[in-house]
């Protein structure tokens, strides 16, 4: 079996000072639990990269897994060998000699970094030694040099421990890795715009959990479904993810049989946000998360907004915030959740949604409202039916 | 569990499943193979086709193909015998495995003659047969027992009806609700074009169902390959699923008497128990879309389709099935659309009342205390949702 190195390097974490450690740490415990099912891989921190030794098949596998987590700002399989210009330039030639076989011409170049300033040549001179030998080989097979516009690029760091050469680099999530910035809670609901916003603060560094509520009575079974797939592709992501499911019906009757019809959605919202925020506290999450974007929907304008945070002493983080429907779509096909968001599932619209929704609701009628209904007991009620879903069980 | 939505599939019976496993167990081969383990699946099959024959009283002049289900059967029939623009007529209320075919047909520049017009209480009205013949129709389409309603075209009285007014016009019909309900003598068998079963709407397994056509008629095949079955439908033959539908159909038949008059008992008891449910509450309106006749020519016993405005089916439905009651909407929406079906429009109904409806329909496993509990609870539901509903179509 041939062995190579991943190479696994991070961007936003280096910039941090002293607690760059703190940071560093969480984002090699997390890829270790990414690769746990890959045996004999080992993972490694040297200064400014992290590295796995892996043999070539679980290379390819390895890649699939770290492309999921959120703190890594690309990867790449290279071959870790000595600094030997003539054994780098030969590993260069086949890889070359490979290319050009299929394209029949090809531009490329040498780059080097060098982290090791002991090493006696510069990284100037180490892709002029390697790439004159290539050159040397292979200049009469069509090809040329280019350093503005290379068709293959390989790569040299030759760092204090070692030497890798490598000739691939695929894009990771960046970000912060999950663990790092404590716990947050996510309304989750079965549409296009929550798992997103579930994901943003995710390579945020936040552990997200989710919470949802459910209708099932009115509604059937399929939105709970739809929900629990959506958190479940959501927790490849970070692992370690809980989903809590709130039966919302009695409230949701409640407000449509007593309170005014304008209203409801916002008040549906606030008893959300009020819910959210018990399941938070008890749960140690530091902040609610939502998939509200400025004027998307009725419920979405700045007055109701307004109206339904001040229900909450607790941050409300909304990462879509600013961001239009298209955005929104691209960042859910990106993260593999449209396809489960646009399936479709029943909505009883008809029955809880209002002919006119107010877009600019005051507090004081609001509160008026929920005078007329008993929200604190169905509230403790609904929160003594939760159901917590441990989502890493799901797996598999 | 109390399952009522036996017009949409059913439970497969002990008895039937043994005849599946131990067949899936031994008879492997494939019956087109010559070597003897080969023929012996084929003396299965033919075996199975010779019991189907005599459970049905099916004359000497008609075949039976195999096919995937009662889909597969009526899209054989219907593109096979008329593709592309031989005339077809057809009542506008069939399962849309029918009416789709037709459309398809339309597509091609088939020019369907719908009857729609002439229905009465979800039949065709024979006096208005004659204009078959007005219209040079060929084949005429239609379900014997409707899917949604239960009502039944007899087919001995369109026959004698046809060769009155329309002799020039074949009739096929859908028999999908009707096997172990109806039973055809082998005389009107004669008068029958086509005719196609499902074994899943009989205790039997899903995957299995068959056509049976006048032999004298050609059909051309939609499903082209290795000539099986005299090359109408080309497809290896699942010995398993033939000898259990076999088995399905012999179970379904021999009882019948049997089975009507348990339908009767639990069709009176359900119709008893909804009129007594309108009087006891005010506010509960029950309105039979399927006929409260007990006259088999006209009305399945095994189905009960009715309505109660405002309240929508879908979420008493779901009320139901939080109490283990499986139930079928009275109008079925298709997936892509919340429109209700054709059907209950068709009838008449407006699009409210038929939203508001449910369709209950029985087999030989349910007992009256099924439909006891049923009523209980869904006098219950309907108590508990009439608020919210009425207080929704007053805001209206």
């Amino acid at each position: 079996m041939q062995n190579r190195t991943l190479l696994i390097r991070y961007d936003e974490i280096g910039l941090k000072g002293r607690n760059r450690r703190h940071f560093e740490n969480q984002l090699v415990r997390n890829i270790r639990n990414s690769l746990k099912r890959i045996k004999n891989i080992q993972i490694e921190k040297i200064h400014g990269r992290i590295l796995g030794r892996v043999n070539l098949v679980d290379a390819e596998n390895a890649i699939k897994c770290l492309s999921f987590v959120p703190g890594i700002s690309s990867v790449s399989i290279g071959i870790t060998m000595e600094p030997d210009f003539d054994e780098i330039a030969a590993l260069g030639i086949s890889l070359v000699r490979d290319k050009l076989k299929q394209n029949g011409q090809l531009k490329f170049c040498v780059r080097t970094r060098r982290s090791n300033k002991f090493f006696p040549s510069s990284s100037k001179e180490v892709d002029f030694e390697v790439g004159s030998r290539i050159m040397g080989e292979l200049s009469s097979e069509g090809l040329s040099v280019s350093l503005n516009h290379p068709e293959f690029t390989l790569e040299i760091e030759i760092g204090v421990q070692e030497t890798i050469v490598f000739d691939n680099r695929v894009a990771g999530l960046s970000g912060l890795p999950v663990g790092s910035s404590g716990q947050v809670l996510s309304l989750l609901s079965g549409g296009i715009d929550s798992p997103v916003s579930t994901f943003k603060l995710m390579t945020r560094g936040c552990r997200v959990h989710s919470i949802f509520f459910d209708n099932r009575t009115f509604l059937g079974r399929g939105g709970y479904d739809k929900v629990v797939r959506l958190a479940r592709t959501l927790n490849r992501f970070q692992g370690r993810g809980k989903l809590y499911v709130i039966p919302f019906q009695d409230i949701q009757v409640a407000i449509r049989d007593f309170c005014s019809d304008s209203n409801r959605v916002v008040l549906y919202r606030r008893m959300m946000y009020r819910i959210s925020h018990a399941i938070a506290e008890l749960k140690k999450c530091d902040g609610l998360v939502t998939g509200e974007s400025v004027g998307q929907v009725a419920s979405q304008t700045l007055k109701n907004l307004a109206a339904v945070s001040c229900v909450v002493p607790m941050s409300v983080f909304r990462p879509l915030i600013g961001m239009n429907k298209h955005e929104i779509i691209l960042n859910a096909k990106k993260i593999g959740t449209y396809e489960i968001s646009i399936e479709e599932q029943p909505d009883c619209c008809s029955i809880f949604m209002p002919s006119h929704p107010t877009t600019r609701s005051k507090i004081k009628y609001l509160e008026l409202d929920e005078k007329r209904y008993p929200w604190e007991k169905l509230m403790v009620e609904a929160l003594g039916m939760v159901e917590t879903i441990n989502l890493d069980d799901l797996d598999d | 569990m109390i399952y009522l939505d036996n017009a949409a599939t059913t439970r497969i019976t002990p008895k039937v499943m043994d005849v599946l496993k131990d067949s899936m167990d031994s008879d492997f081969a494939n019956p087109g193979a010559i070597y003897s383990i080969g023929l012996d699946a084929r003396k299965k099959i033919e075996r199975a086709r010779d019991n189907i024959s005599i459970s049905l009283n099916l004359p000497p002049t008609h075949k039976i193909i195999f096919t995937s289900g009662g889909t597969e059967s009526n899209n054989l029939f219907i593109k096979g015998r008329c593709f592309p623009d031989k005339k077809i007529a057809y009542l506008g209320l069939e399962h849309p495995s029918v009416r789709e075919p037709i459309e398809y047909l339309r597509s091609l520049g088939n020019d369907p003659f719908s009857m729609l017009e002439f229905q009465f209480e979800g039949r065709l009205d024979l006096s208005k047969i004659s204009t078959l013949a007005d219209n040079r129709s060929r084949l005429l389409c239609l379900s014997h027992v409707n899917n949604e309603l239960g009502t039944v075209n007899d087919p001995s009285l369109i026959i004698n009806a046809l060769c009155e007014g329309s002799p020039e016009t074949r009739l096929f019909m859908d028999g999908v609700q009707a096997v172990g309900i109806l039973k055809i003598p082998s005389q009107v068998w004669s008068g029958l074009a086509g005719y196609s079963i499902s074994a899943h709407k009989i205790h039997g397994p899903k995957g299995i169902g068959l056509l049976v056509y006048d032999s004298k008629l050609s059909i051309t095949p939609i499903i082209h390959g290795g000539q099986q079955q005299e090359g109408v439908r080309s497809g290896t033959l699942p010995v398993p699923l033939i000898c259990a539908m076999a088995k399905a159909i012999e179970l379904a038949t021999e009882r019948i008497d049997e089975m009507q008059e348990h339908y009767e008992f639990l069709n009176s008891r359900l119709v008893q128990g909804l009129n007594e449910l309108s009087d006891k509450i005010p506010e509960l309106n029950i309105r039979f879309n399927s006929l409260v006749i007990d006259d088999y020519k006209k009305q399945s016993p095994s189905i009960v389709n009715f309505s109660f405005y405002p309240v929508e089916g879908e979420v008493l439905l779901h009320h139901l099935e939080e109490k283990n009651i499986y139930v079928g909407l009275g109008s079925a929406c298709s997936a892509s659309s919340k429109k209700p079906s054709k059907i209950l429009i068709g009838i008449g109904l407006s699009e409210e009342n038929a939203r508001c409806s449910l369709r209950i329909s029985f087999s030989g496993n349910n007992t009256i205390e099924d439909v006891d509990i049923f009523l209980e609870e869904f006098s219950k539901a309907y108590r508990k949702l009439y608020l919210t509903f009425s207080k929704n179509n007053n805001a209206k």
